[in-house]
């Protein structure tokens, strides 16, 4: 199968929450995907982004970390020791510690709604598309797409509108 | 938005009625878990289109229309989905905010004996308006309304004509809430010449995050801080000024913010020509009489466990539940009350 991108755009998301519940609703009540709020309220959805050279993969002594066909990194929790060295090295610190696994888990990139035609949920169901999913083409195409019309946006509203009238 | 994210295709039927009252985030994402176990879908909502308050209040440049638009025509088209828009269901008469589009009215209890499941996602569509001298001047409005008016003229479905025409005005707006910060925006894109937001506390306390209200200042929104209306000037029945007292901060509320201390003899005027209250929202549950459905001091429903209202087979979620929140939480409790309802229809807790 054909490589897949899951990219989450920071800059357009607008802190709903959606990704959130639904993905806890499908993972019984426990979210892969977070948003944190900075001191001054924007905020910050964390998420794995399933990394071309993933430093989690390189760095596992137990060789229980791998990417599948689609180029999701999955963690194999039967090989996981648990000794969070992926978490020291994930750049935007994404895996957790499972207390009843007794293994590190997180986002599979929803492998089992892939398998059957489906797109990762929160991708899905974001209202604001910040979430992209697709091929790497694809999801540039329409991330290049939403950054135009943002410029289009800030450079209108930094003029005068007079005499323009309802255009927005 | 694919609401019926749970499965792909259509599964075959249970032949359960459900009906859906209010067709916002937590109304449109029971519906998909619904129609995702096999139960037929009505869906009833009193605006022209699905998708609530994510079409008819949040910008576009927040939640692009189409992604409102393709995931409720998703769900007719592949899931059979019926929507009754323009249609408020009631019980007792009230006027709510969005009450414009309304062409048909349909008794409450007339639902609850045609479907198997009732569940109420209704929202809050009604603002609070302080009690002060001058709100029914012509120029006051709730910001729900002016927003809701704002997204139908560019859905389509009123003119331009009907928007306040704040082109080259002067406008205020109360409160600092994601509501507020909205309206302020909105008006700075519509061309008004001047735009106040004031707000009771400070930056540091405003609900919508310094951030906002940063980005607010920076497109040329006044920041009034530490400053509540008194009362609000008319002439001819026209807004013309805002009375604005000053505040400090003094113990913290129940809330835990510190609560605002009006200082006596510290009033000055703004002149204005809109006023714009979004100090927040109050549910809106399709009744007005009692109809056996309890509901608690600040007018939410009350729900048990399973979502289930006090009256058996009826089940409510989203902000008429909770209070005004977020369209995620609305989403999550959605699901979880169509989950309740499924486990319920099958003949189960």
């Amino acid at each position: 199968m054909a490589k897949r991108v899951y990219h989450v755009d920071y800059n357009l998301c607008i802190g709903c929450e959606t990704c959130q519940s639904v993905c806890s609703f499908i993972h019984h009540g426990k979210s892969n995907i977070q948003i944190y709020y900075t001191v001054t309220g924007i905020p910050i959805p964390i998420a794995c982004r399933h990394c071309e050279r993933a430093p989690c993969m390189n760095v596992c002594p137990a060789g229980a970390i791998f990417k599948d066909n689609e180029g999701a990194v999955i963690i194999d929790t039967k090989k996981c020791i648990g000794c969070l060295m992926c978490l020291a090295v994930c750049p935007f610190g994404v895996p957790r510690y499972d207390i009843k696994l007794k293994a590190v888990t997180k986002c599979d990139m929803c492998a089992d709604r892939r398998e059957l035609g489906m797109a990762p949920a929160c991708s899905e169901m974001c209202p604001a598309e910040a979430i992209f999913f697709g091929k790497p083409e694809e999801v540039e195409e329409s991330i290049r797409r939403r950054t135009a019309e943002k410029i289009a946006r800030e450079r209108i509203s930094g003029l005068n509108l007079e005499g323009t009238g309802m255009l927005l | 938005m694919r609401f019926a994210f749970l499965c792909r295709d259509r599964p075959s039927p249970t032949g359960r009625k459900v009906a859906v009252i209010g067709a916002g985030p937590a109304g449109l994402s029971a519906t998909g878990y619904l129609v995702c176990q096999g139960h037929e879908v009505h869906v009833y909502d009193k605006l022209p289109e699905p998708g609530g308050l994510m079409l008819f209040g949040i910008p576009e440049f927040r939640i692009p229309i189409y992604r409102v638009r393709e995931g409720y025509e998703e769900l007719r088209e592949v899931f059979g989905v019926t929507f009754h828009t323009g249609t408020k269901v009631t019980f007792g008469e009230r006027k709510d905010e969005g009450d414009e589009f309304v062409k048909e009215t349909v008794d409450f209890n007339e639902i609850r004996e045609q479907f198997d499941a009732v569940l109420i996602a209704t929202g809050t569509w009604r603002s609070w308006i302080a009690s002060i001298e001058g709100t029914d001047l012509e120029g006051v409005y709730p910001a729900l309304e002016y927003l809701f008016r704002i997204k139908s003229a560019k859905l389509g479905h009123m003119s331009w004509n009907s928007i306040p025409p704040v082109q080259g005005k002067h406008v205020m707006v109360i409160g600092a809430g994601h509501t507020a910060v909205d309206a302020a925006l909105e008006s700075v894109l519509l061309g008004a010449e001047k735009v106040y937001l004031s707000y009771r506390r400070t930056i540091h306390e405003a609900p919508a995050g310094a951030y906002e209200i940063n980005l607010l200042k920076q497109k040329g929104v006044r920041w009034l801080e530490l400053t509540v209306p008194a009362r609000i000037i008319g002439e001819n029945g026209k807004v013309v000024a805002v009375e604005l007292q000053r505040c400090k901060l003094g113990e913290p509320d129940e809330s835990g913010r510190r609560r605002p201390i009006p200082i006596e003899g510290s009033n000055f005027q703004i002149d204005v020509d809109y006023v714009i209250f979004a100090i927040g929202q109050t549910p809106t549950p399709p009744f007005s009489e009692d109809v056996g459905i309890a509901t608690d001091r600040k007018g939410r429903i009350v729900v048990d466990m399973r979502h289930m209202t006090s009256v058996e087979g009826v089940f409510a979620a989203g902000d008429v539940v909770t209070g005004p929140s977020k369209v995620g939480k609305a989403v999550l409790d959605g699901l979880n009350a169509a989950e309740s309802m499924h486990i319920w229809l099958e003949g189960g807790e």
